[in-house]
């Protein structure tokens, strides 16, 4: 308790100074109030984690309370159908766990014919990334760093540089889909960019980057790898391994992959489906997920309260919603508005600024903040460029980058770190040191950085 | 009928401070799957089940993971054994233990044990010592000769 005093008056002087500040600088009371509840949810997450949605609770009390923002306005910007989205994923990533879909794939790796150090560096960072891509950061870390020890059992080696590597692709992978983190869908929505827009832009740029982290830490834990080659060769590759592991995918895997190939089929084509049918941008990558936990429910009825009971994270899509709704105040009020015509006055209306100055911003925070409370702050702000004629697309992009490559800086930096951290500590009693982390993550976070941010200036696809 | 009516009153318990093994040794003896775990001022401070020694072998993310392949007999699992063999009671021990009172009417000791899934309920005074225990073939026992 005596530790959390100092930090609950921080918050509150912060949050009060920046209510002050607002006001100061001529924004209206409504605007100023807003402005102070958002940093407190955004303090409250960087200073009480496990209370963060009791802050966001009270933040949404305080605001309708205030009349800052009224009821409808306050579930129309909470964004509903970013969350429904989020749901039909977790249900459909449930029945996946559920038929062993992810034990198949980590079979894959374990089985991996003729294993040397090396391969096992690429297809650990390889899957890593797709697999983000495919489902979320945090399933899909779980499951990598099980991979990860499994290995790691079997050759006696310490595991932590190959769950840094896991987690540092895992958290790049995150940014090639809409689906890969939640910062990813939130961008979509608000942006109107499509699936499509990225898997052209966003998932060519996330391969590069995975490309030079895995060159980074090959050089960086060469001393490792040599170490892990040796072994394989005292022990004769995994080939025992392989022998001891024997996972055929069963009917209920089988059709559990045929429901997840056809839903990243449907999310493909989604953008074409909006065009045919006449639809709103995003309108039928909104709606796949929910079709398809329809059916799942349908068809494992049986398992169907377990499926939204236990798999679905109520907590956090709680806090999601919530903070939507606070990041929409600022919106609604015109206090970004006001923040945006301020910023492009500085900055002088120079886009390739604006893009360097978004993309470093959220890097940074995101190294030290969750990068859903960073990107729901950041996208008001550049929604309210568009009034100054603004180029939006390079800045959505800069923020997706910026949100999902900062999580590799620190050990906190991403929910995925946190997992495979936890898991690690549990498993095998090594509690990682700040600095341990630090020194790899943020040169993989400041290269991968600057190499978005040169294909984000340089490149005219990227405008 | 009450708790006090029903419980074993003779409880075996061990202490946090005794050897785990010994006391999975403990448990293998007296052919039960659980302890309770009372301390030096006769407090009860946790319980020591089965559950919670598997728990403690097998890999922490199992529950995350839903189905998931290993080898036959991993190295990680025997690895967690030999430390377990050098650890204490306390470090194994669940500590959120769901208890009763004497004065606990028979239903609702049965409606604990079902909802909160389990299979022995420690009996406290009002002192809050252990003062005995009830296992579910109690409870099934009692409510069918009522």
């Amino acid at each position: 308790m005596k530790n959390l005093l100092p930090k609950f008056i921080l918050l509150v002087l912060i949050s009060t100074l920046l209510g002050w500040g607002s006001r100061a600088i001529g924004l209206n009371p409504h605007q100023a109030l807003s402005i102070a509840i958002f940093s407190v949810s955004i303090l409250g997450t960087l200073f009480f984690w496990d209370f963060r949605l009791s802050f966001a609770f009270l933040g949404a009390s305080v605001l309708l309370a205030t009349r800052t923002i009224d009821l409808d306005n306050l579930i129309k910007f909470s964004s509903l159908e970013i969350i429904l989205f989020l749901v039909g994923m977790m249900v459909i990533i449930g029945l996946l766990k559920d038929a062993g879909f992810f034990a198949w794939v980590v079979s894959l790796i374990l089985r991996i014919p003729n294993l040397t150090a090396k391969k096992f560096v690429f297809s650990i960072a390889i899957i890593s990334a797709l697999l983000s891509c495919a489902v979320d950061e945090v399933t899909s870390i779980i499951f990598m760093v099980a991979a990860v020890l499994e290995i790691c059992d079997y050759f006696e080696i310490e595991p932590v540089p190959y769950v840094i590597i896991s987690v540092l692709a895992t958290n790049i992978g995150s940014a090639g889909t809409v689906m890969g983190n939640p910062i990813g869908i939130l961008i979509a929505t608000k942006s109107g960019l499509t699936f499509e827009d990225f898997i052209v832009k966003a998932f060519p740029l996330a391969i590069l980057c995975l490309l030079v982290m895995i060159f980074l830490v090959l050089f960086w834990y060469k001393r490792s790898l040599r170490k892990l080659d040796q072994r394989m060769k005292e022990l004769g590759s995994n080939e025992l391994l392989i022998r001891l592991i024997s996972v055929p995918p069963d009917i209920q895997t089988k059709a559990a992959l045929s429901i997840f190939a056809i839903t990243l089929v449907f999310i493909a084509f989604s953008h074409r489906l909006d065009i045919l049918l006449k639809l709103e941008n995003n309108t039928i990558l909104l709606i796949v997920p929910l079709v398809v936990a329809a059916f799942v429910m349908i068809w494992k009825h049986n398992k169907a309260r377990e499926f939204i009971e236990k798999d679905v994270e109520w907590w956090t899509l709680l806090f999601f919603l919530l903070l939507f709704a606070q990041a929409g105040t600022l919106k609604y009020t015109g206090a970004t508005d006001v923040l945006a015509k301020k910023i492009i006055d500085i900055t002088r209306n120079n886009p390739q600024f604006l893009t360097g100055a978004i993309l470093w911003l959220s890097t940074v925070g995101s190294s030290i903040l969750d990068n859903v409370v960073l990107v729901a702050a950041f996208i008001p702000i550049i929604q309210g460029f568009q009034a100054s004629s603004v180029n939006l697309q390079p800045l959505w992009w800069a923020l997706l980058f910026g949100g999902c490559l900062g999580g590799n800086i620190t050990l906190v930096g991403s929910t995925a770190n946190i997992v495979a951290l936890g898991i690690l500590e549990k498993e095998k009693n090594i509690r990682m040191t700040f600095f341990r982390w630090f020194w790899v993550g943020l040169t993989v976070g400041m290269v991968t950085t600057c190499i978005v941010w040169l294909a984000l200036i340089f490149l005219p696809f990227y405008r | 009928m009450k708790a006090k009516e029903i419980m074993t009153k003779e409880v075996v318990s061990i202490k946090p401070e005794d050897n785990a093994k010994e006391a999975l040794a403990f448990l293998f003896k007296m052919r039960i799957s659980g302890l309770p775990v009372i301390d030096d001022k006769n407090k009860l401070v946790g319980m020591f089940t089965e559950k919670e020694v598997l728990a403690k072998i097998l890999p922490s993310y199992l529950e995350k993971v839903g189905r998931f392949m290993y080898q036959e007999n991993p190295k990680a699992v025997k690895q967690k054994i030999t430390i377990f063999h050098n650890m204490k009671v306390r470090d194994i021990m669940r500590r959120e233990v769901v208890t009763v009172d004497e004065d606990t009417a028979l239903c609702e000791i049965a409606r604990i044990m079902l909802t909160q899934r389990a299979r022995r309920l420690p009996v406290l005074n009002k002192e809050k010592a252990v003062v005995g225990i009830v296992a579910r073939g109690d409870v099934v026992k009692a409510l069918f000769k009522e």
